[in-house]
């Protein structure tokens, strides 16, 4: 690396955008191309670090039964459930289970893995939905009256409110929302998805999408849609209450931004009213980067739900993952990992696409 | 025109959020389809946590807690009592001295129409020998050497040692569940799945729908004919939490009649005082003791300087100064109890060494005693105690509880604590490689007898691994465990509790009490809050 | 090169030090923001200076001449916040809580600077297929939620070891991985624009060491938007530290105090009316973070000529491509994608 200074002068990177872009060349289409492969080495190197990183904390079996068992046996357990082979050959084993498909059976409860991921996934897809729809529903309109105020009292609060929607911990709020709306008021339950009742309902009714909101509109059972929304409002409350914050920051920033645009100075010279210029030209364009910042709130959401799932003991994937951390089920873990960094991988192939798609200058 | 488009934004963000606390309070008034009422059944909440549901596969509370309602049992206790007696067994006795007969009643069937003969209880046991699950039980059967029927009712087991007096509890232990050999793998286990499909129960119930780790719900089974008796309650959900305090408030506004196993102190507490709700104490098998690592500790016999006089002073000292009674009130807020000895209190032979030879002789702390025991010894204070604990294993209190212990041991002067905590399957490594001079460790028994807190630990190749070492328990411990009069038993059971007092492999310290909160009206709860230490759904009744 | 550590070299005054220079700036509610959170980040930081000396008791103490505190007392003349659960003071424990908090925000934003700016130099200035796969890698990690590196991060780096530096540490570091990258984006950015500056030609052409020159212009300009990212930084390590608190994850109550863990065991308190065990903590928590992000975005609204109240001639180019959204969001280019 000392050499840095002795550059071997390649063309230099010119000046302007546009001329780089010429540069790195390619063009749109295999520019996305290696984006897509690229997703490949980065799932694979998360699973990695996440099979070596997990064996440095111990196993499940001393997990389960270090507290009961003497050493002796416990070694023999250990030994054969085959954790004492090398971590070599437990990795490449677990590598050629991947390339086959076969991503593992977890260690403590026994359930293969794809099987975890699809119950729990849906659960958390459920969840993030919801939250977002929140976000949305909180978060854009008060983001426009903010960038219409800006500068005044109203718009302070509205962005003091924003920060605390992000300042305030999902778990902390959780635990405000299930006093007021649970403990004292008595509106809504405090946690879990579904009632046991509601649950046995769903279990007969038959394999369903582990979407409990379909599920239940699937059984035509009115009371069951209202009972599986009312387990669901505190949950993504706390969730979109989060995510809210920031687009309430990001639609009144980009508001502000196309408002003094000059398009929009043209044609509020032109004598167009304040208002059908907040709607009609402002509007849009500052939705364009919100539509592809939702892609990127997706890491955020499920940071978010490991911790507002674990609250509300929402059984998704970050309630779960939580779970099998601590029993030390690498397998189930490793899974886990695995697919939330594809599916932050892939939506953020899909913002880097959109984004490409409006806007040619945009590239690494 | 301004103010209007405002307007119409919020009223937007107004609609949807009322649309939201619509759907709030839509049916707020039935609470969610729970809570009591119905005399035919009962929704219990746990948060304990099922493994599996097959015997050969699980070997932890949650998952037996399961097979109790489901499966029978050669042997089980009855209602309000520890010992053991035939539950779809006719008689079960020693033909000789290592031949265990057990003969089962006639007739019995599983709910799905399967027999249950001989052939079943055989198969079970070979089963769970030949599968050997890293997680299983199987470790239990130690002393069985085969078992074979001799036709269709009579079950001869052949044991390694004689007069085992532990075996008939092992057949009411995790390990002794009977399952169909028609609907359970032979070689591997069996999917929780494929063994509710299947129907494979033959326990006061049967289980019509499972979802793991969320609901089991129960159904009375008619064809059970064993001990425990026909369920006073028809249907049984369960439903489990993650978050005990979750479990709390449901149980508090009515959502759940039932509420067994674990909720906070503080929850027990505040619910305590609530007329909605009773709370149920009974005696627990759950202990809590401080082992002592007699190659590490202070003057241990691989320290610089090792002498054993000096070091049994620390742990008498240790002992004399522990204040049982404050964590058990501050920590635990009666929760737990004191415990003065190894075999816990609601069991036979239960006993109090310690109250009688340490502290002030009624249970409360003596510094001047643990001073002068030091003194006498000749070893120079502050002794330097490094003391551990697991932060992750036994709840969320023992950082209190052990915060608490090194302010009673730092109070008097005589020690300085290093106190620290690591998680749990590094914890487990590390105390049997002798690296950890002092820590906590608890323990629940695997069947109700005084010799499930003896021989695990007392014996020279224990499960502590902490180089304790006396012959003469060593000889008692074998020799109560072939005793077959009972009071003779009781008598050497007490005795070798004498003598470990007297070593202090380890110092008890608490003992936990089992805790149901019950909604008012639902009955029967303290007949099976016992010393068997099995929450059986059928002795419930909505009232 | 690794170990050439670039000092920046500055010719200003105090008057154009980063925050001081945008407190001069500006003007009305923008600027009633920034110093109100400037005004919070220095209790802050000042409680955690002081806090043995307004702490009534030690962070991991239980009794006093009169014996213990005893568990769950509500607040009293001896305890004015009250005990927690565990029989400590809540007071106390919320102002050494400040300590942690620092603790963390200070290590992890050190690391995260200095493995940022190293890469982001080193990428930037080589570029080539080393730079794509930093570039790559970089976006990898930044998206990949915070928490879940941190909580793998506590239990590898801890060995188990729930101490104060072990906490900390897992923490701290788990942050700097996931912000690495934001530093990394922007002084990556910065290098490959002046690297083709005339100046830095000529300096090539004369033979000074480009290395030089880069690191000193680099960090001139990034130091712009650097403070937005630093106080964006801080907030995220003080709500990963309390999630990890929370998760059980945490720093025992003996090595620490810690706000996450008394939220924890806080919790069933919450529900049976005592309320004094988990609103300060959990007020504590949302406090800090509130005044490092509002001096945060007042920073990032100054930095940025269409959100600054008054406008101003901008008196150097825009900062570097980033807007970074607190919370762990990323909107990497997204203000730069309008029309």
């Amino acid at each position: 690396m000392t050499t840095a200074t002795q550059d071997p002068a390649p063309p230099a990177v010119p000046a302007d955008a546009p001329a780089a872009r010429r540069r790195r060349g390619g063009g749109l289409g295999s520019y996305l191309l290696v984006r897509a492969l690229l997703i490949i080495p980065t799932v694979f190197i998360l699973v990695t670090a996440v099979f070596f990183l997990m064996r440095t904390t111990g196993d499940p079996i001393t997990a389960s039964l270090g507290g009961r068992l003497p050493a002796d046996q416990l070694a023999e357990r250990i030994r054969e459930a085959g954790y004492d082979r090398p971590l070599l050959v437990q990795y490449l084993d677990y590598l050629g289970g991947l390339l086959r498909g076969d991503f593992g059976t977890t260690s403590t409860d026994r359930r293969p893995v794809t099987e975890v991921l699809t119950t729990y996934g849906a659960a958390t897809l459920e969840l993030a939905v919801y939250g977002l729809l929140v976000a949305f529903v909180i978060g854009i309109p008060l983001g426009m009256v903010a960038a219409k105020v800006r500068d005044r009292y109203p718009d302070a609060i509205l962005r003091v409110f924003a920060i605390l929607c992000y300042a305030t911990p999902v778990f902390f709020a959780g635990l405000l929302l299930k006093l007021v709306f649970s403990v004292w008021l008595d509106w809504l339950p405090v946690a879990g998805r579904i009632s046991t009742r509601g649950q046995i309902q769903l279990n007969r009714n038959g394999a369903g999408t582990g979407i409990f909101l379909i599920d239940a509109i699937s059984t035509g059972d009115g009371d069951l849609v209202v009972e599986v929304l009312r387990y669901a409002v505190l949950p993504s409350i706390a969730l979109g209450l989060l995510t809210a914050g920031v687009f309430l920051r990001l639609v009144r920033t980009n508001m502000i931004g196309t408002l003094g645009a000059g398009y929009v100075e043209a044609a509020r010279s032109r004598g167009v009213s304040e208002s059908r210029l907040v709607r009609k030209h402002a509007y849009r364009p500052a939705l364009i980067p919100i539509i592809t910042v939702i892609g990127l709130q997706v890491a955020l959401v499920l940071s978010g739900a490991v911790l507002t799932e674990t609250t509300f003991e929402w059984r998704g994937l970050g309630f779960q993952l939580g779970q099998y951390l601590q029993a030390r089920d690498f397998v189930a873990v490793q899974g886990i990992v695995a697919l939330l960094a594809v599916i932050v991988a892939l939506t953020n192939f899909v913002v880097d696409v959109v984004a490409a798609l409006i806007d040619p200058r945009v590239r690494y | 025109m301004q103010r209007r488009s405002t307007r119409r934004v919020l009223a937007a963000s107004a609609a949807t959020l009322t649309a939201l606390s619509v759907a709030a309070c839509g049916s707020s008034d039935d609470n969610g389809g729970g809570g009591s009422g119905d005399g035919d059944s009962l929704l219990i909440g746990t948060s304990d946590k099922v493994t599996t549901i097959d015997p050969a596969g699980s070997y932890d509370n949650g998952s037996f807690a399961v097979m109790n309602q489901v499966y029978p049992f050669l042997m089980n206790t009855p209602l309000g009592s520890p010992d053991v007696e035939p539950d779809i067994a006719e008689s079960a006795e020693f033909t000789s001295p290592t031949e265990y007969t057990v003969v089962l009643k006639d007739g019995l069937t599983f709910a799905n129409g399967n027999e249950l003969t001989a052939s079943d209880v055989v198969f079970t046991f070979e089963r769970m020998v030949a599968i050997n699950d890293p997680n299983g039980p199987a470790s239990l059967l130690y002393n069985m050497d085969s078992v074979e029927a001799t036709d269709d009712t009579t079950v001869v087991f052949t044991l390694k040692t004689a007069d085992d007096q532990i075996f008939p509890q092992i057949l009411s232990s995790p390990a002794g569940p009977i399952v169909d050999e028609d609907v359970f793998s032979a070689d591997a286990l069996t999917s929780d799945d494929d063994i509710v499909a299947g129907n494979a129960f033959a326990g006061p119930y049967v289980i019509t729908d499972y979802e793991l780790n969320t609901l089991v719900s129960y159904t009375a089974n008619p064809d059970y004919q064993g001990l425990l008796g026909a369920p006073k309650t028809e249907n049984v959900d369960v439903t489990y939490y993650a978050d005990a305090s979750n479990l709390k408030l449901d149980i508090e506004q009515g959502n759940i009649d039932v509420a067994f196993r674990s909720l906070s102190a503080t929850d027990i507490d505040d619910l305590r005082g609530n007329d909605d709700v009773e709370v149920v104490d009974g005696p627990g098998g759950e202990i809590r003791y401080i082992v002592f690592n007699f190659d590490t500790q202070p003057f241990g016999a691989t320290t610089a300087e090792a002498d054993p006089a000096k070091a049994l002073a620390v742990r008498q000292a240790v002992a004399d100064l522990i204040d049982r009674q404050e964590i058990a009130d501050q920590v635990y807020r009666g929760t737990y109890t004191p415990l003065y000895s190894y075999v816990p209190d609601g069991l036979t032979g239960a006993a109090t060494p310690l109250q009688d030879m340490y502290g002030d002789g009624e249970g409360g702390p003596d510094a001047d005693a643990a001073a002068q025991a030091l003194q006498a010894a000749g070893v120079q204070t502050p002794v330097q105690l490094s003391l551990q604990y697991s932060n992750d294993h036994y709840g969320p209190s023992s950082g209190d509880e052990y915060a608490l212990i090194k302010d009673q041991l730092e109070a008097t002067g005589l020690f300085e604590v290093d106190l620290q905590t690591t998680e749990w399957t590094q914890y487990s490594e590390d105390r049997t490689a002798d690296v950890y001079p002092a820590y906590q460790l608890g323990w629940f028994p695997d069947y109700s007898d005084a010799d499930n807190y003896l021989t695990p630990f007392f014996l020279q190749e224990n499960f502590l691994g902490n180089h304790y070492d006396n012959q003469q328990v060593n000889d008692l411990i074998l020799q109560q465990a072939s005793t077959p009069d009972a009071d003779e038993r009781t008598e050497l059971i007490e005795q070798i509790q004498d003598l470990v007092a007297q070593d202090l492999s380890t110092v008890p310290y608490l003992q936990g009490a089992q805790v149901a909160v019950v909604r008012t009206g639902v009955e029967g709860v303290s007949d099976t809050l016992d010393a068997s230490f099995k929450f059986r759904y059928g002795a419930l009744s909505a009232g | 090169m690794a170990t050439a550590a670039p000092t920046p070299v500055r010719r200003r005054t105090w008057r154009s030090l980063p925050v001081v220079h945008q407190l001069r700036q500006s003007v009305g509610l923008q600027r009633g923001m920034l110093v109100a959170g400037l005004t919070i980040t220095g209790v802050f930081v000042l409680t955690a200076v002081f806090a043995p000396l307004l702490a009534p008791y030690g962070y991991g103490q239980l009794r006093d001449a009169d014996g213990t505190f005893g568990a769950q007392q509500s607040p009293s003349a001896e305890h004015w916040l009250g005990t927690t659960v565990g029989g400590y003071d809540v007071l106390s424990r919320v102002l050494y809580g400040t300590r942690t908090a620092l603790f963390v925000i200070v290590v992890a934003i050190l690391l995260s600077i200095v493995a940022g700016v190293l890469l982001g130099l080193v990428s930037g200035y080589l570029g080539g297929w080393l730079d794509r796969v930093l570039v790559v890698v970089a976006d990898a990690v930044y998206a990949f939620p915070s928490l879940l590196l941190a909580i793998v991060a506590a239990i590898v780096i801890s060995g188990g070891q729930s101490s104060l530096v072990g906490g900390v540490l897992a923490a701290a570091i788990s942050i700097t991985v996931v912000f690495i990258p934001q530093y990394f984006r922007v002084v990556r950015a910065e290098t490959v624009r002046i690297k083709s500056e005339a100046f830095v030609e000529s300096a090539r052409v004369v033979g000074t060491s480009t290395w030089r020159i880069m690191t000193r212009h680099v960090l001139r300009n990034a130091t712009r938007s650097l403070p937005l990212i630093v106080t964006l930084n801080a907030s995220e390590a003080i709500l990963t530290l309390a999630g990890l608190g929370f998760l059980g994850f945490g720093i025992q109550p003996t090595a620490a105090a810690e706000w996450g863990f008394d939220l924890n065991r806080s919790i069933s308190d919450v529900t049976s009316g005592i309320w004094w065990t988990s609103i300060f903590p959990g007020s504590a928590i949302v406090l800090t973070v509130l005044g490092l992000t509002l001096v945060g975005e007042s920073l990032n609204d100054l930095a940025d000529p269409r959100l600054r109240a008054r406008r101003r001639a901008a008196d150097a180019p825009p900062p570097a491509d980033v807007a970074v959204t607190p919370g762990g969001g990323l909107a990497a280019g997204t203000e730069g994608v309008l029309p």
